[in-house]
C-alpha cells in the first residue's frame, strides 16, 4: 500500500515538473533578471513597416529584461496614436520628432537643427506629463521622390523646382498628407506650391504608383529600402519643411516612475543601436524580403546583444 | 454444521445469479442514463452555443454600424450618428461578458472571446475615441483624411476575422459534442443490447441449470414416489448430492427403508397368523374327528345296557336314555364343528354353475321337510354363476332349510330370485317366517350363535356361519334384512359366469 502511494506520488511529481518546464520557454532563452513590478507596459506603433519593426524591437527588448509588455501595433497616424497615448490607452510609442513638433505641437517655425527640434519636442511632452526618451541615431524624414527620368526631363533638383512645372503634379501619399503641415499644407505654405494634388494611397502602393506613372511624385520616408537601391531621385528640401526624422519614444511619466530606471535604460539601449543603415536594412528585410517584423527585430536584438 | 452450510448452497446460487442479473441490468441502466444525460447536456450546450453565435452575430453587426456611424459623422458632421455610435460602443463590455458566459467552456473559446473583447476595446480606445477627438480639436477635414487611412476599417476587418474564427471554433465544438453524445448513445445502445443479451443468456442458463440440477432430481423423486405408491418398496433414488435436494433424496430413501421394513414385519406376522389359524383349524378338525370315536363307543355301550336290562330296571332306563341323548347332541355338535372347519378349506372346483341346478338339488334334499310343513316354494329366473357346485348346494340347503324351520303360524312361503348387481349376481331367499330384530343381523353369521333356545328351534347354530364362509371364499358377500314377525330376506352375491351376460335358466316353480 505504502509502495503504491509513493509510486503515485513520484509519477505526480514528474508530471508536475514536466508541465512547469514545458510551459516556461522565456525563462530558458531570455535573461530575465528582476521580475516585473508594476502594471504591464502598453506599447503602441503606427501602421507602416518601420513602426511595426520599432514596436517589435522595444517589446522584445523589454520582455527580455522581464518586463510585462503588451504591443498594440498598426494603430494609425500620429493624429490617432498620439491622442490614444494622451488619453491613457497607451503607455508609450515611438514618434518622429519632426512630425511631433509640426503635427502635434503645431510648431511650424523652421528651419531648425535636430538637437533643437528634440529639445523643443521633449519640452512639449514634458508639459503634458510625458517623457521623450533619447532619440535614435537614424533619421527617417519625410521626403519627396520622383523618377530620375522625370527629374531629368524637367530639371528637378529641389522641392521648389516642382513649382516650375506648369502642369498639375500628382503626389502619391498617405491620406493624412493632405491635411498635414509636413504635407500638402507645408508645401503650399513654405514652398508656395499650388499645382499639387494628393492621391491618397497605402504605404506599399506609393513606389509602384510612381513607377507606372499614376503619380509624378511620391511622399517617401528616407529610411525606406526602396530609396537605398538608388532607383529614385529624392528632392532636396532647402527650406527645411521636413524636419527631424529622428525617432524618440514618448513614454508616460507614470509608467517610467512605476518601473524605475531599468525601463528607461532598456528603451534607450534599443534606440541607441538604431543607426540609419540598421533601420534601412530592417525595413528592406520586411518590405523587400517579406520577412516578419517580429523576426527581423529579434535577429537585430540578438546581434546587438539586447535580447 | 456441515449440512447447514450445504443447505444454503442452492439458495446461495439463486441469490448470486439474481444479484448478477440485477447488477447487469443496473449497469445497463446506468449506461443508458449516462448516454441520455450526455445527449441532454450536448443539446443544452448546443442551445447555449446557438445563443452565443446569435449574440456574436449581433455584436458583429452592431460593430459594423458603429464604424459606418462614425464615418458618417465624420463625413456629414451630424451628431446623431455620433450619439448612436457612442451608445452602442458603451454596451460592449457587458455584451462581451455575456458572450463569454455563453460560448463553450473550451479554453480556446474563452481566450478568443477575451481577445475579441480586447480588440473591440482597442477599436474604441485606439481608433474611435481618437477620431472623435480629432473632429473636435482639428476639424472634420483632418478627421476625413484619417478615415481615408482605413485604420478603423482594417481594425474592424481584423475583429471580424476574430469573430469568424470564434464562430468556426464554436460550431466545431458543438459538432464535436454532438458526435461525442452520438457515440455515447450508440455505445449505450450497444451495451444495453449486450447487457440484455447477457441477462437473457443468464436466464436461459439459469433455467437449464434449474432443469438439470433441480427439476430432474425432483422428478426422479416424484417417479420413485409413484413406483412406491404402486407397491415397489425397493425403489431408491440417488442421494449423492450435498444440497437440499440431496437431503430430500436421503429423506425419501429413509422413508422407503422404513416402509419396506414395516411391510416385511407385516408379512411376517401375517404368515405367523395364518399358520396359527391353520394349526387351530387343524386342531379343531382333528379334535372333533377324534372325539367322535369315544362318543360312538359311549353310545354303543348305552345301547348294550338298554338291550340287556331293558325289561327289568324301568327307573334306571331313563338314565340310559339321558346318556344316549347327550351323546347324540355331542355328536351333532362335533359334526357341525367339523363341517364348519372344513367349509372353505381344501380344493374348490370353481366352474360355471346354473343356480337353478343348485336350487333343485337343495329342494330335493329338503323334500321331506317341505312336504311336512306344507311350504310353498317359488323359484324365479336364475342365472349361471361362477362357483363350486357342492358348496352352492350347501348354501341353498341351509338358507331354505332355515326358512322352513323358523316359521310362524302361517304355512311357510319361500321365494328364490336373482338380480344383476354390476358384474355380480345378487341372489335372495325370501321367507315369511318369524324374522328377527335387525340388531342381530350381523351376529347370526357367527358360529354357534343362536337367537332361540334348542327346545323352540333345534340346531347347533353353525349353518349361517358355514354359508358366510363359503360365499366369502367364492368372492361374494352375504347379509340379511328382516322385520320381526314378517319374515327375512337372505341375500348373497356371486360373480357372474361369463363377464357381461349369462342368460338365466328357466326353472319352473314348484309347490
Amino acid at each position: 500500500m505504502r509502495a503504491v502511494v509513493s509510486v503515485l506520488a513520484g509519477l505526480l511529481a514528474v508530471v508536475v515538473l514536466g508541465a512547469c518546464g514545458g510551459g516556461d520557454d522565456d525563462a530558458m532563452t531570455g535573461e530575465r533578471a528582476a521580475p516585473p513590478a508594476g502594471p504591464p507596459i502598453r506599447i503602441g506603433a503606427k501602421n507602416f513597416t518601420e513602426q511595426l519593426i520599432l514596436g517589435e524591437l522595444y517589446r522584445q527588448a523589454l520582455e527580455a529584461k522581464g518586463f510585462d509588455v503588451v504591443l498594440k501595433d498598426d494603430i494609425g497616424s500620429t493624429e490617432i496614436i498620439h491622442r490614444a497615448l494622451r488619453r491613457g490607452a497607451l503607455d508609450m510609442y515611438p514618434e518622429y520628432v519632426g512630425v511631433l513638433l509640426s503635427e502635434v505641437a503645431e510648431d511650424r517655425s523652421r528651419p531648425r537643427g535636430a538637437a533643437a527640434a528634440y529639445d523643443a519636442a521633449r519640452e512639449y511632452e514634458q508639459q503634458s506629463g510625458f517623457t521623450l526618451l533619447a532619440q535614435t541615431p537614424f533619421s527617417d524624414s519625410n521626403a519627396l521622390a520622383v523618377m530620375p527620368r522625370f527629374a531629368e526631363r524637367h530639371g528637378l533638383r529641389t522641392i521648389a523646382d516642382l513649382g516650375k512645372l506648369e502642369r498639375r503634379v500628382r503626389i502619391g501619399a498617405l491620406p493624412e498628407f493632405r491635411t498635414r503641415f509636413e504635407g500638402l499644407d507645408g508645401l503650399q505654405e513654405v514652398y508656395g506650391l499650388r499645382n499639387l494634388r494628393v492621391v491618397a494611397m497605402e504605404t506599399g502602393e506609393r513606389y509602384d504608383a510612381l513607377e507606372n506613372g499614376r503619380v509624378e511624385v511620391a511622399s517617401v520616408f528616407t529610411t525606406e529600402a526602396q530609396l537605398a537601391e538608388g532607383g529614385y531621385v529624392v528632392l532636396d528640401d532647402p527650406r527645411g519643411l521636413f524636419a527631424s526624422g529622428h525617432v524618440a519614444p514618448i513614454v508616460s511619466a507614470e509608467i517610467l516612475e512605476a518601473h524605475g530606471p531599468r525601463l528607461r535604460e532598456t528603451i534607450d539601449a534599443v534606440s541607441q543601436a538604431l543607426t540609419t543603415s540598421a533601420m534601412r536594412e530592417m525595413n528592406a528585410a520586411v518590405d523587400l524580403m517579406r520577412r516578419a517584423p517580429a523576426q527581423v527585430a529579434a535577429d537585430f536584438l540578438r546581434r546587438k546583444g539586447l535580447r | 454444521m456441515l449440512r447447514r452450510s450445504f443447505r444454503t448452497q442452492i439458495t446461495t446460487k439463486v441469490v448470486a445469479i439474481s444479484v448478477a442479473a440485477a447488477i447487469l441490468l443496473g449497469s445497463a441502466l446506468v449506461v443508458l442514463i449516462d448516454a441520455v444525460t450526455g445527449q441532454r447536456d450536448a443539446a443544452r450546450v448546443a442551445f447555449r452555443s446557438q445563443d452565443a453565435l446569435s449574440l456574436a452575430n449581433g455584436l458583429e453587426k452592431s460593430l459594423l454600424s458603429i464604424e459606418s456611424g462614425l464615418n458618417r459623422y465624420v463625413a456629414t458632421g451630424e451628431r446623431r450618428y455620433l450619439a448612436a455610435a457612442r451608445r452602442e460602443l458603451s454596451a460592449y463590455p457587458s455584451q462581451t461578458r455575456r458572450l463569454a458566459s455563453l460560448v463553450s467552456d473550451d479554453a480556446g473559446q474563452q481566450r478568443r472571446v477575451q481577445e475579441l473583447g480586447e480588440a473591440i476595446r482597442d477599436y474604441d480606445d485606439l481608433w474611435a475615441k481618437s477620431l472623435i477627438e480629432i473632429v473636435e480639436e482639428a476639424g472634420f477635414e483632418v478627421a476625413r483624411s484619417q478615415v481615408q487611412t482605413n485604420g478603423g476599417r482594417e481594425r474592424l476587418d481584423r475583429i471580424r476575422a476574430q469573430f469568424a474564427s470564434l464562430f468556426d471554433r464554436e460550431r466545431a465544438v458543438i459538432r464535436a459534442r454532438e458526435q461525442a453524445a452520438e457515440r455515447g448513445s450508440s455505445r449505450a445502445i450497444g451495451l444495453g443490447i449486450g447487457g440484455l443479451g447477457l441477462v437473457i443468456a443468464i436466464a436461459i442458463g439459469f433455467t437449464l441449470y434449474l432443469r438439470r440440477s433441480l427439476l430432474r432430481p425432483v422428478r426422479t423423486v416424484a417417479e420413485a414416489t409413484g413406483r412406491m405408491a404402486a407397491g415397489d418398496l425397493t425403489t431408491r433414488v440417488p442421494a449423492d448430492r450435498e444440497d437440499e435436494l440431496g437431503e430430500l433424496a436421503r429423506g425419501f430413501n429413509t422413508m422407503a427403508d422404513s416402509l419396506e421394513r414395516g411391510r416385511e414385519d407385516l408379512e411376517h406376522s401375517n404368515a405367523e397368523l395364518t399358520r396359527s389359524n391353520a394349526e387351530l383349524e387343524q386342531f379343531a378338525s382333528v379334535t372333533s374327528h377324534d372325539l367322535q370315536a369315544p362318543l360312538t363307543t359311549i353310545s354303543m355301550y348305552a345301547e348294550l345296557l338298554e338291550r340287556r336290562h331293558g325289561e327289568q330296571a324301568d327307573g334306571e332306563m331313563d338314565l340310559v336314555d339321558g346318556i344316549r341323548g347327550a351323546t347324540q347332541q355331542a355328536r351333532a355338535l362335533i359334526r357341525d364343528l367339523l363341517e364348519y372347519s372344513r367349509a372353505g378349506r381344501g380344493h374348490l372346483s370353481v366352474e360355471d354353475v346354473p343356480v337353478s341346478w343348485a336350487v333343485e338339488q337343495a329342494l330335493e334334499q329338503l323334500a321331506g321337510a317341505i312336504e311336512e310343513s306344507g311350504a310353498q316354494v317359488t323359484v324365479g329366473d336364475l342365472p349361471v354363476v361362477h362357483a363350486d357346485r357342492a358348496n352352492l348346494c350347501r348354501v341353498f340347503q341351509n338358507l331354505i332349510g332355515n326358512a322352513l324351520k323358523f316359521t310362524g303360524e302361517q304355512a311357510p312361503r319361500v321365494s328364490i330370485a336373482a338380480d344383476r348387481d354390476d358384474g355380480d349376481w345378487r341372489i335372495s331367499v325370501r321367507d315369511n317366517g318369524i324374522g328377527m330384530d335387525p340388531e342381530h343381523a350381523q351376529r347370526i353369521f357367527e358360529p354357534f350363535q343362536r337367537l332361540h333356545g334348542e327346545e323352540d328351534y333345534p340346531g347347533t347354530g353353525i349353518g349361517l356361519a358355514v354359508c358366510e364362509r363359503i360365499i366369502d371364499q367364492l368372492g361374494g358377500r352375504i347379509w340379511v334384512s328382516s322385520v320381526p314377525g314378517e319374515g327375512s330376506v337372505f341375500s348373497f352375491t356371486l360373480p357372474a359366469a361369463v363377464p357381461g351376460e349369462a342368460e338365466p335358466a328357466r326353472v319352473r316353480a314348484r309347490a
